[in-house]
């Protein structure tokens, strides 16, 4: 099996649902098969210049702008690489495999993820790990990990899984949260936490704390070695440097059952 | 006991017989703590009273230590075996050793020690000391516990791996007419098989000085004393001793893998005839109920070649 590079022809005039590219079924077919395949009223090659690969069951999607969306949908197994921009739902659903996204995403990237690596080399929009509006849970497994910063309310309703961000994250991450970690070098913006039950939330700094998370004091937590670990293997050289021995445990959100923390690492 | 001695061995004889073990199952786990001192005292403390699993619910010992590159959270550790008849049998056994002597122990953490689809609930009893405030942190595939302490947190893994091909009961006997000399030549032969992976030899300083045979004259007693392997009863019952012989230690094997238990056999028999007769010891034996009762059975012989 060997591997697929998709290159959009034109950027896209309205938005584009790129849900069905997956490096599974698709690697297994030959660059003119894949051509001819159907898309929307005509086929994938009147949209995409397809060329094969050496990487095996890896499909490079180039040239994709903000108004792809849905890139990385349901992923399994594979590797999906994107050389651009992802509009909205990018990695939602994921269920294993890798989607390296080497520009910016949209909202609710990794929305409902459940296992996988995400990586994304610039910024990404709202909802991160989040969920749709009538889903139960967001992010449910995995690791995302985001280079630049993400939007508000990352991790909503998150469950399980890790979310890495190398810049900060917009207001209210890990609203509703019920498991799941997420690390934020450069730190939380305003109020963080609402209604977290909880999950773990890491950082340098909180803008904005709210009042109903408790000061519980420094600590060092054997955890803390664990989750540094683990991120340093999956991430390799995107890892963030391990954390400190201690850091400053805030318990909440207090207006629930208050069993998430915010730790502060500054 | 069968068998009859045939080799010699720097003045060693060694009897033509076998030692014969018995499938277990077995675990492993790994404790770490803030220094060697303390995750060896943790892992000394947990593995007590493990001698036999007939009277101690569990044959339990230290495998090795483990540097703290090589441990779930980067500090130094000892990996400790856990065996039992069962997986069943084993699991309140870590719930009541883990809890009362691993959880307690300042700075101890817990983790998993076997790559085992069968998988215990090694955190089933202790996670709930948390009595509520306990936190579930899952990395990867691991989950893990943190459940609040005096000094902090205690970690544990959810679960380890459980193995059912673990073998119990593979032993060495060490006869000699130097009581002093059989003890240290027995320590050289725990010291060589301590370096083995994957096996522990329970007993006090992995050494019996009381073999047992099954049943017993009085009701109850499952076991009692080798009468035919005691020296100060060798003109009063049937024994397998030699006249020049005033006393014998045996080493018993438990490990993970019958490969183990074979390998820890060859170097402690190795140990045993590089010492030679200059401290007295003059046979090595091994212990059987005639082959009808073991699925192991490890012939000496084969370790001489």
């Amino acid at each position: 099996m060997s591997g697929l590079r998709l290159r959009l022809k034109s950027a896209p005039a309205g938005r584009l649902d790129l849900s069905c590219l997956q490096p599974d079924p698709l690697t297994a077919r030959t660059a003119d098969e894949v051509a001819r395949l159907p898309f929307e009223d005509g086929t994938l090659g009147d949209l995409f210049e397809i060329t094969a690969i050496a990487d095996a069951n890896t499909l490079i999607l180039a040239g994709p702008t903000s108004a792809c969306d849905g890139i990385g949908d349901g992923l399994a197994s594979g590797t999906l690489v994107v050389e651009g921009d992802v509009g909205q739902y990018a990695g939602r659903f994921m269920k294993g495999g890798r989607l390296d996204i080497r520009g910016s995403a949209g909202d609710y990237l990794g929305a409902g993820m459940k296992r996988g690596l995400l990586t994304v080399a610039g910024s990404a929009g709202n909802f991160v790990g989040g969920l749709l509006p009538g889903e139960k849970f967001g992010m449910a497994g995995g690791v995302i990990r985001v280079g630049g910063d993400i939007g508000d309310r990352a991790g909503d309703r998150m469950r399980r899984g890790t979310i890495v961000v190398k810049g900060k994250t917009g207001a209210a991450a890990g609203s509703r949260m019920a498991g799941g970690t997420i690390w934020a070098e450069g730190g939380f913006g305003p109020g963080a936490g609402p209604l977290m039950r909880r999950g773990t939330l890491i950082g340098p700094k909180a803008e904005q704390m709210l009042a109903t998370f408790s000061d519980c004091g420094e600590h060092d937590m054997v955890f803390l070695r664990l989750i540094s670990r683990f991120v340093a293997a999956e991430l390799g050289s995107l890892a963030p440097p391990p954390l400190p021995v201690k850091v400053r445990r805030y318990a909440g959100d207090m207006a629930t059952i208050g069993k998430g923390e915010l730790l502060l690492t500054g | 006991m069968t068998g009859s001695q045939k080799m010699k061995i720097n003045g060693v004889a060694i009897d033509d017989t076998f030692a014969e073990a018995f499938g277990m199952s077995g675990t492993a786990l790994i404790i770490t703590a803030d220094t060697l001192k303390w995750a060896m005292i943790a892992a000394t403390t947990m593995t007590g009273f493990g001698t036999s699993v007939i009277g101690c619910g569990a044959e339990c010992g230290i495998d090795c230590e483990v540097s703290a590159s090589e441990t779930p959270d980067g500090r130094p550790g000892v990996r400790v075996l856990v065996f039992g008849f069962s997986p069943d049998a084993i699991l309140p056994q870590l719930k009541n050793r883990v809890g009362q002597c691993v959880l307690t122990s300042p700075g101890s953490a817990c983790y998993n020690g076997l790559d085992s689809p069968q998988r215990l609930a090694l955190s089933a009893g202790p996670r709930f000391f948390g009595d509520g405030w306990q936190i579930s942190k899952r990395f990867g595939g691991r989950r893990f516990w943190r459940v609040p302490v005096m000094d902090g947190e205690f970690t544990i893994e959810d679960t380890c791996g459980v193995t059912t091909e673990a073998v119990g009961g593979g032993n060495l006997l060490i006869l000699g007419r130097d009581r002093v000399g059989l003890l240290e030549t027995a320590e050289a032969a725990v010291a060589a098989i301590a370096r083995v992976p994957d096996v522990i030899t329970p007993f006090p300083g992995g050494i019996v000085r009381s073999g047992s045979k099954v049943g017993s004259k009085y009701k109850g007693a499952i076991a009692s004393t080798n009468n035919a392997f005691c020296p100060t009863l060798k003109g009063t019952t049937k024994t397998e001793l030699d006249a020049d012989t005033i006393a014998v230690l045996e080493i018993v094997i438990d490990g993970l893998t019958s490969k183990a238990v074979s390998d820890a056999m060859r170097v402690g028999l190795k140990a045993i005839t590089d010492i030679g007769a200059d401290k007295g010891v003059t046979r090595v034996s091994a212990g059987n109920y005639g082959g009808k009762l073991g699925q192991h059975h490890y012939h000496l012989k084969d370790y001489v070649a």
